[in-house]
């Protein structure tokens, strides 16, 4: 979808992902087909199992036991990461390539480690240095991130941590072997607001040091205002809107991406009810026929129920899977609360807000 | 954190104490006190006063009750005189004015066979813990001697030298021990005298013999070495000399040996005692079934749900299920089959295929719940967060299990050790019977068969004493294993 | 990129079902049909339930018909019955007293299997409901962890044979001692699993909401606890038959005249190697017993997990 004169990083054709439960089959990722561009910071959004981890786990061979890739291609330098089977070509991969930050960091580091033991250790294995390189590559690493006297912290355990410094910490793991790409699994969810300003600007300002690319899995659009490049919503274990993120904020076409708009919580007026989308998603145990969404949208046609849309090119780089851009749809405008919303966010932001400049 | 450990060893004497005492009540007033005899081959042989005043003598012995005989009634009631020489005629007034002092008192009267009155008072629960309380400590004093037939006995602390291997020992004279602290290379290589057990003595097996000394002696024939005596005699002897107690008469060939009166001394042994041959067995078993039990379990964890995992739990499962009396028998004939004795006396100590079978037992006995805990503890840490972002970090499995898993795996497992390696002194109650070894695990089933009271109350003493400091030693280790408990007070709860 | 050959009268607005978007349509699922579907899937469970099945009847039938007793040796003296090797009368041959060791092992089994299954339900009794109290309520807690810590210092065999020395053997003193020893140990792990769950956020919820203590027991926390349970009960029910086995061995469980499988290999186990069978037999059937019931019970506690009902 994206041009082909950018450079590409990753590249997801056709996946498909099921896992088995109680004998019936789950289709989680239902056919997604993105591109991921060299240096951007991607975000994921969309509702709780709609599939976004799902989606990022098989970048990093992590999916469940029960969990499979039925189909599809994942191309990361040169390589279908669908195919590889065995956990040694995975161990080149995590890590060193991708790093994963996961959402808890309370849990995320071994208690019964020191800290410096668990950054220094990924160094020697992925970088093959001696102990005492890696050390201090790991206090080099440690201070970068953010942590003061990194030398005396080093043989510290995670319990004598706050929780931002071992989010802190994590990501100072992630990124010590200079990975190619950083998946932020819900990075900021389990800290204290004032925190996750800290953790979100820590990870952009690295970024744009080390030159990586990001991918953001969040149901935080007030994240994905400030940091992200492009936007791809999620949907039932597929992606119906994808591009830049002024036109997902402007101009956002598919109507799941309205009601996600619509209900956040920054935008609520004082004495008005918050939007909420209604309904629950769809089963993914059972075939889902046409468009997933239209049992809870309002704007859907008979066809919605009968075939599944295509993705509909809006600019070269934003595409929507509605069938209301199809030329024989009727003209549909946009619910006003979704209307200027950048310049809301922007606006709300500035007061102080937990989002920070962009 | 230093009052956590002190109340936690605060509480674990104290727990010692209700369970020691509440066994102590049970079986001075529920097993009737008869029993004792019923493995005495000494009282069938006796018949009328004779048998009577043997009973009530042992009974006294073994702290059931205390009683007086025509001559201690009198004595005591009337002292020396006159009327002391009426008591003793039977039913004289005076007797009966004795008589009736002490049957004022709580004791009860038998009239034995030749007339002669004696009286008896049984302890209840309150004097027989009192009893066996005030008996079990004895503190060793340079005053503890006191012998009217050597009113020269010095009365001093010194230092001297242990006999055997010229490490310096604390040294007294007037004390009942000579040595009073001394090294030498024998677990636990500090041994002392300042305080001692009483337990009693054994009955109605080992008669005479104090319970502790029958435990802790050597077995088998006296063991000779080349010894330098006091007195610069250099002779051959099984003389244990840092052992040697006061005695108030030494004989002359004593007094060949020792220049002083203390020559009441152990001997050496060729064999090891019963404490000992259970924990060489039991340590060697523990070491074989830590050694492979580790890696098992860590290699069932990695391989959840695969063949070699399946197999060890199959194992287990066979252990854990099927009694381990049925086990132990039929590793014992497969034991035979390859040549190896069914008995432990067959061969003896000094013969290694002796020891092997009873090892290899304990070992697999062992390993199955090491296996199933370590496993456990793995598999339950797996889809912990740190293991997903570990495997994030890229590690390999393996590396995962090792550094990680293992690590927090291993704690409770830490937790357990000092329990093992204490608890092989207590011996293995089935393996040991089967293979009739000469340790301390068949002794409480045959203290209780022979109703020896004072071998049962001393083996339950020192097995539960054991058992509790094991683990209080368990859960103090965990300080130094689990880096998150030492800062906080909580402790290992 | 649109599709040709759509009708154009679809794309008119069709209002969205409100039931049919609030549908949820996750697999089917019942406790008891996920429970016996997970534990008959076990072909090994199922051989071992029947195994054990028949032991049990065969226990308690058998010696009904034989009379077995150990003390009625009506053939003492008649050397010609002593000793028959294993035949098609004698199945598993006769002793050193003449009796047939058919009839003894079922005896033996009967009063194995009778101490073993009153102990387990009085033990997991008292141990269950002690354990939810202990674990519900702070103030029991602090007052039982010290007992705990007291009690579960001891030695659990030492107590176990200087109880039955102190009260003197038989079948009723054994039951007593294995229980006195092991409820505790019963309710403390009952009061773990407890914990762990007494404070998940749905049992604050339904408190917050006030639903009394006692239904909070009943609807949320027992039916978590079954499997629990049924771990507990699959590992005594074997445990007490091997302590049985091993303090009658030794001489301080039962009393001579019941009949027991431990007495009997304490009995023949001189006869190991002239008549190996009286030694083999009761050796082999208490085995056998233990491990199918163990097997069994094992199964059905997994099965009664509902975790185990993912997948």
């Amino acid at each position: 979808m994206a041009e082909e004169t950018k450079e590409l990083i990753l590249s997801v054709k056709d996946l498909e992902v099921k896992f088995k439960v109680r004998d019936k089959v789950l289709t989680a990722i239902r056919h997604i087909s993105m591109d991921f561009e060299k240096g951007k910071v991607v975000a994921i959004v969309g509702e709780s199992g709609s599939g976004k981890s799902v989606f990022t786990k098989t970048f990093t061979g992590m999916l469940e036991v029960n969990g499979t890739i039925s189909s599809g291609e994942i191309w990361f330098e040169g390589k279908d990461l669908a195919k590889i089977k065995n956990d040694k070509e995975w161990e080149q991969i995590r890590g060193k390539k991708i790093a994963t930050v996961f959402q808890d960091p309370m849990t995320s580091l071994n208690p019964v480690r020191t800290i410096g033991d668990q950054i220094s250790e990924i160094i020697i294995k992925h970088q093959g240095k001696s102990k005492a390189e890696a050390k201090q590559l790991a206090i080099e690493m440690m201070g970068k991130v953010g942590i003061k006297d990194p030398e005396l912290r080093y043989d510290e355990y995670p319990f004598m941590y706050s929780g931002g410094m071992r989010q802190r910490i994590v990501i100072a793991i992630a990124l010590a072997c200079r990975p190619e790409i950083l998946i932020c699994d819900e990075p900021t969810t389990a800290l204290d607001v004032t925190i996750q300003a800290q953790i979100i600007r820590l990870i952009k300002s690295l970024s744009e040091e080390y030159g990586f690319t990001t991918i953001y899995i969040t149901h935080d659009l007030g994240v994905v205002a400030n940091v992200a490049d492009v936007v791809a919503v999620m949907y039932a274990g597929q992606i119906i809107e994808y591009g830049n993120v002024d036109e997902i904020f402007y101009d956002a076409r598919h109507p799941y991406t309205w009601g996600l708009l619509s209900s956040l919580p920054q935008l609520g007026e004082k004495g008005e009810d918050l939007f909420a989308i209604r309904g629950t998603p769809p089963s993914l145990f059972e075939e889902i026929k046409g468009d997933a969404f239209a049992p809870r949208s309002a704007y859907a046609m008979k066809i919605d129920y009968e075939q599944e849309p295509p993705f509909f090119r809006v600019t070269d780089t934003h595409y929507a899977k509605t069938w209301l851009l199809d030329p024989r749809a009727p003209k549909v405008d946009p619910p006003a609360a979704v209307k200027n919303l950048h310049e809301r966010m922007l606006a709300l932001t500035a007061k102080g807000g937990i989002y920070g400049e962009r | 954190m230093r009052k956590y450990i002190l109340t936690r060893i605060l509480k674990s004497i104290l727990s010692l104490f209700a369970v020691v005492s509440i066994i102590i009540v049970m079986i001075y007033t529920m097993i009737p006190r008869t029993k004792i005899f019923d493995n005495d081959a000494g009282i069938k042989k006796m018949k009328g006063d004779t048998r009577t005043i043997y009973v009530y003598r042992k009974y006294a012995e073994l702290g059931y009750l205390e009683y007086l005989r025509k001559q201690d009634m009198c004595l005591e009631v009337f002292g020396d005189g006159e009327d002391y020489t009426a008591c003793l005629v039977n039913e004289s007034a005076q007797q009966h004015e004795a008589i009736d002092f002490y049957i004022n008192k709580g004791y009860a009267l038998e009239t034995l066979k030749s007339g002669d009155p004696l009286v008896y008072h049984d302890y209840n629960w309150l004097e027989l813990l009192g009893k066996f309380y005030g008996r079990l400590f004895r503190f060793d004093s340079k005053n503890a001697i006191q012998d009217e037939g050597n009113p020269d006995l010095e009365r001093k602390y010194y230092w001297g030298k242990n006999p055997d291997n010229g490490t310096p020992a604390f040294m007294c004279s007037g004390c009942e021990y000579k040595y009073q602290l001394y090294f030498n290379g024998k677990f636990p290589f500090i041994h002392q005298h300042f305080l001692t057990f009483d337990f009693g003595e054994s009955y109605p097996t080992s008669v005479g013999i104090p319970t502790t000394q029958v435990i802790n002696e050597g077995q088998g024939a006296i063991k000779n070495s080349d010894q330098t005596f006091p007195t610069g005699l250099e002779q051959e002897s099984a003389l244990i000399q840092t052992s040697c107690k006061y005695k108030v008469t030494p004989d002359h060939l004593d007094e060949k040996k020792f220049d002083d009166h203390y020559a009441d001394c152990l001997s050496a042994h060729e064999s090891p005692s019963m404490v000992s041959t259970s924990y060489i067995m039991g340590i060697i078993a523990l070491i074989i079934s830590y050694g492979f039990g580790i890696p098992f379990g860590i290699s069932m964890a990695q391989h959840k749900d695969k063949f070699r995992d399946k197999l060890g739990i199959a194992y287990i499962n066979i252990l854990v299920a099927v009694p381990s009396l049925a086990f132990i028998f039929f590793m014992r004939s497969i034991g035979t089959l390859l040549g190896m004795p069914d008995k432990f006396p067959q061969l003896g100590f000094d013969d290694i295929r002796s020891w092997i079978m009873p090892i290899v037992i304990l070992a697999l006995l062992n390993m199955p719940s090491l296996m199933m805990w370590l496993r456990r503890y793995m598999i339950d840490q797996v889809n912990a967060d740190y293991v997903k972002f570990a495997r994030a970090k890229g590690l390999s499995e393996k590396e995962i299990f090792r550094k990680h898993i293992l690590r927090n795996a291993i704690i409770p497992i830490v937790n357990g050790i000092p329990s093992s390696i204490i608890l092989c002194i207590s011996g293995a109650l089935i393996t040991e019977s089967a293979f009739a070894v000469p340790g301390m695990g068949k002794m409480l089933p045959n203290a209780i068969s022979q109703m020896n009271n004072n071998m049962v109350l001393t083996l339950t003493m020192i097995f539960t004493a054991l058992s509790i400091f094991a683990v209080l030693l368990g859960d103090l280790l965990m300080i130094l294993v689990d880096p998150r408990i030492s800062l906080t007070s909580k402790g290992g709860e | 990129m649109s599709e040709t050959n759509v009708n154009d009268e679809l794309f008119t607005f069709q209002p969205a079902d409100d039931t049919a978007s609030e549908h949820i349509a996750s697999p089917q699922y019942s406790y008891w049909r996920s429970v016996f579907r997970k534990f008959f899937s076990s072909k090994l469970a199922i051989f071992m339930l029947i195994v054990a099945g028949t032991i049990v009847v065969i226990s308690i039938i058998q010696p009904m018909i034989s009379g077995y007793s150990p003390m009625n040796t009506p053939n003492i003296n008649n050397s010609s019955m002593k000793y028959i090797r294993p035949n098609s009368t004698y199945w598993f041959g006769t002793d050193d007293k003449g009796n047939s060791l058919f009839d003894a092992v079922w005896a033996g089994t009967r009063t194995s299997l009778f101490i073993s299954v009153i102990a387990t339900i009085i033990t997991n009794v008292i141990g269950v409901v002690v354990g939810m109290w202990w674990g519900f309520s702070k103030k029991v807690d602090a007052v039982m962890i010290e007992v705990y810590n007291v009690l579960a210092n001891i030695p659990v065999t030492l107590v176990c044979m200087i109880l039955v020395y102190a009260i003197g053997p038989g079948t009723a003193s054994l039951i007593f001692a294995l229980c006195v020893t092991s409820w505790i140990g019963t309710a403390y792990f009952i009061r773990v699993q407890v914990m762990i769950i007494r404070d998940r956020e749905y049992n604050l919820a339904s408190r917050c909401l006030g639903t009394s203590t006692w239904k909070i027991i009943r609807n949320n926390i027992l039916p978590y606890l079954i499997s629990v349970i049924m771990t507990s009960i699959s590992r005594d029910v074997p445990a007490f038959i091997s302590y049985e086995v091993f303090l009658s061995y030794l001489g301080v469980g039962l009393s001579r005249e019941t009949a027991s499988l431990g007495q009997m290999i304490r009995d023949y186990s001189p006869y190991l190697t002239s008549t190996p069978y009286l030694f083999w037999i009761p050796v082999a059937v208490s085995a056998i017993i233990s491990i199918s019931l163990y097997i069994v019970g094992q199964t059905l506690a997994d099965a009664s997990d509902p975790r185990t009902h993912m997948v």
